[in-house]
C-alpha cells in the first residue's frame, strides 16, 4: 500500500480530462487525448486490482477527506472486493467507448468526449463512495452528461429517451435521497456507509428506508414495472452510450442494493425477499419473451439486459451464499458481454445504418472475423459453459432451487428463452444466405475496432476458463456480506 | 357609551367594503385606487381608535405614516396609470389583459 | 435620547444612509445627460454597494440595536444585507445592456434601484413594525415605477398597474393585522410584543384574525399560493433585469420579514398558523411545478418556477428552528446567484421590444455560444436541484431540516414536486444542445455582463462544490437571529 490517493487520482484524472478537454483545438487530437487519459485511467485501475489485498473484506485504499462537516456530509473513499471488480470494468468500458465512437461521432466531439470522460470520473467514484451523500451526489450528477449524450447523438427519437431516461431516474433517486435522511436521523447520526452498516434500524423504519432504496434502485436495474426507459435510452442512445448504459449503470441499481439496501436494512430485505423474487422471475421471464419478439438489434438485446438483471436481483435476495456470489459474477459478466454486443451491434450499425435483424443473413462468410466475435459475445450472453456467463447464472439458478421451486423454474425458462433469442439472432444473422440491408459493402472488422473487442474476449474467455483469481478476491467481501445479513449466525 | 368595538366594527365595515370594490369592480381602474384607499383607510381608523383607548402615541405616528405612504401609493398609480392610458387609450378593469397564463 | 445616542444610532444605520445619499447624489447627476451616464451612475451605484458592504461587515463586529430598538444590527440581519447587495451588483451588472437594448436608459433607473434596495434593507433592519412598514413601502414603491419602466411597453404598463393595485392591497391586508396586533399589546415593537402575547391566550379570534391578515400580507409578498396569481404577469411584463431584481432581492427581504416576524419575536403564533401554511407550502410547490410545464416565454417560466421555489422556502419555514432558518438562508443565497446568473442570459438574449423572450429562443444556444450556453446549463441545472451544482445544497439542507423535524411527508412531497419541476429545467437545456436554429443568437457579452456570469457561475458551482462555508455563515446568521 501506498499512501497516494490512488483512488482519487483514478476518479480526478478523467474529471481533469473533462475540463481540459473544451480547450483543445481539432477533433482527432480531442479523440486521442480522450483515449490517453481512458487508457491511463484503465492501467491504473489494474495496478489497483494487482496491488488489491484478497485476504481482508476490509475497505482497502480509504481516504477520508473533511468535505461539509457542518452537515456531517465527509469525502470517504474506498473499495472492497465486490467494488474493485465494478472499477476495473468501468474503466475498461471507459476507453472502448472511445474507440466505438471514434467515426461515428463525428459532430461535435469535444461536447461529446467531455460527456464521457465526466461520466467515467462519477461512475467510478459512485463505485469507490463511502459516503452516502457523496455516493447520493455522484449518482445524480451522472444523469446530465447520460442526458446529454442520449439526447444531443442519438437516434431520431433522441430528446423523448433522453428525458424519459433522465426523469425516471430522477424521480427514483430522489425517493433514495429522502431515505438516506431517514437513516441519519433515524439513529446514525452519519452518512457514513461503513459506521450505518454497524446500526441496527427497529424494523418499521427498515421497511420505509428499503422501499424508497427499492424506486431508486429498481429504477436504474432496471426491474419490471419500472423498466419502460431501458429500450428507449438503448435504442437511441449511440453506441458508446448504450455499453455505458448497459455495462456500467444498470450494475448501480445492483450494486445499491449489495451495498446499502442489504447490510443497512437486513431485516426488511429479508421481509421483502419474497416479493423481491417474485419481481426477478417476472422479469427474467418477461424480458426474455419481449426479446423474444424483438426485430430491432438493439430493442432485443435492451430486453435481454432486463431479463439477465432479473437473474442478478434473484440471486441476491436469495441469501445464500451462492446465489449471491453467482450475482455478482453475473453482475460484472453482463456488463463484459453486453458492453461487447452492443459494441457489435454499432460495429455493424456503422455501416449498414439499419437494426433490423431479419435485414442480415450470412454475415459470417462476409466479415468473419466479426461473426466469429459477435458469435462468442452472443454464446457468453447465452451462458454457455466455457464462457463466462456460464458460472453466474448456474449458481443463480441453483440458489433459486434452493428457495423456491417456482423461482427457480422461471430461471430455467428465462435461461432456455434467453437461448432462443440469441441462437435466433446467431443463425438469423450470421448464418443462412449473405445479405446486408440494401445490399450496402460490409467490410471486416479494422484495427481499431479489434482493440475494441480483443480485452472484452479475453475476459469472456478468462472467467468462463478460470475464474478463480476473480473468485478470490470476491469471496471475503461476500462472506462479510453474509454475516451482515445473518448476524445470529455469527460464532463468537 | 360608544366604545372600542364600535370604531373597529366601523373600520372593518370600511376595510371589508374596500376589498369588495377591488374585487367585484369590473368598469375602472380609478375606482380600484380608491377601494385601496378605503382599506387603507380603515386601517387608520383602528390605529388611530388602539392609540387613543391605549393611551399611547405611537399609533397616531404609524397612521401618519399610513396617510402619507398612501398618499405617494396613490401618486404613483396615477402615474403609472397616466402612462397606461397613453399608451392604450383606456382605462377599463377589463383591457388590463395582454397578458394571461 | 442623548447626542451620544443619536451619534450612535445614525452609525448603525450607515449604510442605509450610504445607499439613500447614493441614490441622492444619482438622482442629481441624472439631471444633466451627458454621454456615457448609464456607465457612469452604475459605477457610483456600485461604488456605494460596495462602501455600504464595507459598513455593514464592520458593524456585523458589535451588533447593536439602535433608535431606541426599532432597528437592529445583528448576524441575521447582515447575512440578509449581503445577499441584497449582491442581488443588486447583479442587477446593475446586466441592467446597461438591457436598457440599451430595449432603448430605456434614463438616470432614473440606478436611482430607483438603490431606493428599492434601501427599503429592503431597512426591512431586514427593523425591529418595529413600523420600521419595517416604511422599509417596504419603500422597495415597493420604488419596484413599481421600475416594473413600470419601459413607458412605451404596453405589456410593461400592465405589469406596473397590476403590481400597484395588488401590491398595494396585500399591503393593506397587511397593515389590517399590523394594527390589530398594535391593539392587541399596545406597542409596534416587535420584542415587546412578543412578550405581551404571551400572556394572550392563542386562541383569541382577535389574534387569528390578525395573524392571518399578517400571514396573507407576507404570503403575497413571496407569491405563495393561492396568492401567487399576479407574480407571472409581472414577471413577464417587467424589464428583465427588474424581474431578476424581484425575484431576488424583492423575496429575500420579504422573506428575512417572515422569518423574523414568525420565527423569531412572534414565535408564539406558530400554532395559529402551521396548519394552514403546511397546506399553502404544498400548494405552492404542485402549482408553481406544475404551471411552470405549459409556458412559453422565459420569465413566465421563471415565475412559476420561483413560485415553486417560494414553496421550497416555506417548508423550510415549516421546519423551523436554527436548521429551518438556516436552511432558508442558504436556499436564499444560492437561489440570489443562480437566478440572477439565468436572468444574465437572458438580457444577454434581448433583441429589444420583447423579443428574444420565448424559450425557442435558447435553441441551438450551444453552438452559436457554447460558452454562454454552458453557464446557462449550470445554472437551469442549479435551479432544478441536480448536484454538484449549489442548487442540490440548497434543496438538501432545507429536507435535511424537514426531516428532522420530523416532516418527512412533506420531504417526500417535497422531492417528487421537484423531480417534475426539473422537467421544464430540462427543456430548456433540451433546446440549447439538442435543437437547431436557422437564426442561432447573435450577441457579444459586454464586460459588465461578462462579470455578472462569472460572478454568479462560479457562486453557483462553489456552493455546490465547496458548500461547507455557506453553510457555516448562514447557520451562524441564524444563531444569532434566534439570539
Amino acid at each position: 500500500m501506498t499512501d497516494l490517493p490512488v483512488l482519487s487520482i483514478l476518479i480526478l484524472l478523467p474529471a481533469v480530462g473533462a475540463v481540459l478537454t473544451p480547450f483543445l483545438r481539432k477533433d482527432p487530437i480531442v479523440r486521442w487525448f480522450s483515449l490517453l487519459v481512458l487508457f491511463a485511467d484503465f492501467l491504473l485501475a489494474l495496478w489497483v486490482l494487482l496491488n488489491f489485498d484478497p485476504n481482508t473484506a476490509a475497505m482497502q485504499f480509504g481516504e477520508h477527506r473533511v468535505w461539509v462537516p457542518n452537515l456531517g456530509i465527509s469525502y470517504r473513499l474506498g473499495i472492497d472486493g465486490i467494488s474493485v471488480w465494478f472499477v476495473v470494468l468501468t474503466s475498461l468500458l471507459g476507453w472502448i467507448c472511445v474507440l466505438a465512437s471514434w467515426w461515428s461521432i463525428s459532430i461535435r466531439v469535444k461536447e461529446f468526449m467531455t460527456c464521457l470522460l465526466a461520466m467515467q470520473s462519477l461512475m467510478i467514484g459512485v463505485f469507490c463512495a463511502l459516503d452516502m451523500i457523496l455516493f447520493y451526489i455522484l449518482w445524480e450528477a451522472m444523469l446530465v452528461p447520460m442526458y446529454l449524450i442520449i439526447g444531443i447523438w442519438g437516434g431520431a427519437n433522441r430528446v423523448y429517451a433522453a428525458f424519459k431516461f433522465f426523469l425516471y431516474t430522477l424521480a427514483g433517486s430522489l425517493l433514495f435521497l429522502i431515505g438516506i435522511l431517514l437513516l441519519y436521523f433515524g439513529g446514525g447520526q452519519t452518512f457514513d456507509v461503513l459506521a450505518l452498516m454497524e446500526v441496527q434500524y427497529p424494523f418499521p423504519l427498515q421497511i420505509w428506508v428499503f422501499l424508497a432504496f427499492l424506486v431508486a434502485f429498481a429504477v436504474k436495474i432496471p426491474m419490471v414495472p419500472v423498466h419502460t426507459w431501458l429500450p428507449d435510452a438503448h435504442v437511441q442512445a449511440p453506441t458508446a452510450g448504450s455499453i455505458i448504459l448497459a455495462g456500467v449503470l444498470l450494475k448501480m441499481g445492483a450494486y445499491g442494493f449489495l451495498r446499502f439496501s442489504l447490510p443497512m436494512l437486513p431485516d426488511a430485505s429479508q421481509y421483502f425477499a419474497p416479493m423481491m423474487i417474485a419481481l426477478s422471475a417476472v422479469a427474467i421471464v418477461y424480458g426474455g419473451f419481449l426479446a423474444l419478439a424483438q426485430s430491432d438489434i438493439k430493442k432485443l438485446i435492451a430486453y435481454s439486459s432486463v431479463s439477465h438483471m432479473g437473474f442478478i436481483t434473484l440471486g441476491l435476495f436469495t441469501f445464500d451464499a451462492k446465489g449471491m456470489s453467482g450475482a455478482v459474477i453475473q453482475m460484472f459478466n453482463h456488463g463484459i458481454t453486453t458492453g461487447a454486443l452492443f459494441l457489435f451491434v454499432g460495429i455493424i450499425y456503422e455501416r449498414t445504418h439499419s437494426r433490423d435483424i431479419a435485414a442480415y443473413g450470412g454475415l459470417i462468410k462476409v466479415v468473419p472475423l466479426f461473426g466469429i466475435l459477435f458469435a462468442a459475445f452472443l454464446l457468453s450472453s447465452m451462458a454457455l459453459p466455457g464462457l463466462n456467463g456460464f458460472i453466474g447464472e448456474l449458481l443463480v439458478l441453483a440458489a433459486a432451487f434452493g428457495v423456491s421451486g417456482w423461482a427457480g423454474a422461471a430461471g430455467a425458462l428465462g435461461a432456455l428463452v434467453g437461448a432462443a433469442y440469441l441462437l435466433g439472432v446467431y443463425r438469423q444473422m450470421l448464418l443462412g444466405e449473405v445479405k446486408t440491408p440494401g445490399d450496402v459493402f460490409v467490410w471486416d472488422l479494422g484495427r481499431r475496432e479489434l482493440a475494441c473487442a480483443a480485452p472484452l474476449l479475453l475476459f469472456v474467455v478468462w472467467f468462463g476458463l478460470y475464474p478463480k483469481p476473480f473468485l478470490t478476491i470476491l469471496q471475503p467481501s461476500l462472506d462479510h456480506l453474509m454475516t451482515q445479513l445473518n448476524p445470529t449466525a455469527v460464532t463468537p | 357609551m360608544i366604545g372600542i368595538e364600535h370604531y373597529l366594527t366601523v373600520a372593518a365595515t370600511l376595510f371589508v367594503i374596500g376589498i369588495f370594490g377591488l374585487f367585484l369592480n369590473r368598469k375602472n381602474v380609478i375606482i380600484l385606487l380608491m377601494s385601496i384607499e378605503l382599506m387603507l383607510l380603515a386601517v387608520n381608523i383602528n390605529l388611530v381608535a388602539f392609540s387613543s383607548f391605549l393611551g399611547d402615541l405611537v399609533g397616531q405616528v404609524f397612521t401618519l405614516f399610513v396617510l402619507t405612504v398612501a398618499a405617494a401609493e396613490a401618486a404613483i398609480g396615477l402615474a403609472i396609470l397616466v402612462c397606461f392610458f397613453r399608451n392604450r387609450g383606456t382605462i377599463d378593469v377589463e383591457d388590463i389583459s395582454v397578458m394571461k397564463g | 435620547m442623548d447626542l451620544t445616542q443619536i451619534t450612535s444610532s445614525v452609525l448603525a444605520s450607515g449604510p442605509e444612509i450610504i445607499i439613500i445619499l447614493g441614490a441622492c447624489v444619482a438622482l442629481m447627476l441624472s439631471l444633466v445627460p451627458r454621454p456615457g451616464q448609464g456607465a457612469l451612475l452604475a459605477g457610483l451605484s456600485l461604488v456605494m454597494i460596495a462602501l455600504a458592504a464595507a459598513m455593514s461587515l464592520t458593524l456585523a463586529q458589535n451588533p447593536q440595536t439602535a433608535y431606541g430598538g426599532m432597528f437592529v444590527n445583528d448576524g441575521f440581519s447582515t447575512f440578509f444585507k449581503m445577499l441584497l447587495y449582491l442581488g443588486t451588483a447583479l442587477t446593475i451588472l446586466i441592467s446597461d445592456r438591457y436598457l440599451g437594448t430595449e432603448d430605456a436608459a434614463k438616470g432614473e433607473y440606478y436611482v430607483l434601484l438603490l431606493f428599492a434596495l434601501s427599503g429592503a434593507m431597512i426591512m431586514v433592519s427593523g425591529k418595529d413594525l413600523l420600521i419595517i412598514y416604511v422599509g417596504l413601502e419603500l422597495q415597493a414603491l420604488s419596484i413599481y415605477v421600475l416594473v413600470g419602466f419601459l413607458t412605451t411597453n404596453t405589456r410593461s404598463n400592465e405589469a406596473a398597474l397590476k403590481y400597484v393595485i395588488l401590491g398595494a392591497f396585500s399591503s393593506g391586508l397587511l397593515l389590517f393585522g399590523l394594527s390589530l396586533l398594535y391593539g392587541l399589546t399596545g406597542t409596534t415593537q416587535l420584542e415587546a410584543m412578543g412578550e405581551a402575547l404571551d400572556s394572550v391566550e392563542t386562541s383569541s379570534p382577535l389574534l387569528a384574525l390578525a395573524t392571518v391578515f399578517l400571514i396573507v400580507g407576507l404570503l403575497f409578498k413571496v407569491g405563495a399560493v393561492p396568492f401567487h396569481m399576479w407574480v407571472p404577469d409581472i414577471y413577464e411584463g417587467a424589464p428583465s433585469p427588474v424581474t431578476g431584481f424581484m425575484s431576488t432581492v424583492g423575496k429575500v427581504a420579504a422573506v428575512a420579514v417572515i422569518l423574523r416576524l414568525l420565527i423569531q419575536d412572534l414565535a408564539m403564533l406558530d400554532p395559529i398558523w402551521r396548519g394552514s401554511v403546511e397546506a399553502v407550502a404544498v400548494l405552492t410547490l404542485a402549482a408553481g411545478s406544475f404551471a411552470a410545464l405549459v409556458q412559453t416565454n422565459i420569465k413566465r417560466m421563471l415565475a412559476y418556477s420561483s413560485i415553486a421555489h417560494g414553496g421550497f422556502l416555506l417548508l423550510g419555514l415549516l421546519a423551523g428552528g436554527s436548521e429551518g432558518l438556516a436552511s432558508v438562508m442558504l436556499y436564499l443565497l444560492i437561489f440570489t446567484v443562480t437566478n440572477l446568473g439565468l436572468f444574465a442570459v437572458i438580457v444577454l438574449l434581448n433583441r429589444g421590444a420583447g423579443q428574444g423572450e420565448n424559450i425557442q429562443d435558447f435553441s441551438g444556444l450551444a453552438k452559436s455560444q457554447p460558452g454562454v450556453a454552458l453557464m446557462a446549463l449550470v445554472f437551469l441545472l442549479s435551479l432544478a436541484g441536480i448536484p454538484p451544482t449549489g442548487g442540490f445544497f440548497a434543496k438538501f439542507y432545507v429536507l435535511v431540516a424537514l426531516v428532522d423535524a420530523g416532516f418527512v411527508l412533506l420531504a417526500v412531497f417535497a422531492v417528487l414536486l421537484s423531480a417534475i419541476a426539473a422537467w421544464f429545467y430540462l427543456r430548456v437545456i433540451m433546446l440549447m444542445y439538442m435543437e437547431q436554429n436557422d437564426q442561432p443568437a447573435v450577441f457579444q457579452v459586454s464586460p459588465a455582463i461578462g462579470w455578472a456570469l462569472i460572478v454568479t457561475f462560479t457562486g453557483t458551482v462553489l456552493t455546490g462544490v465547496l458548500p461547507a462555508w455557506f453553510l457555516g455563515v448562514s447557520k451562524a446568521a441564524a444563531t444569532a437571529g434566534l439570539g
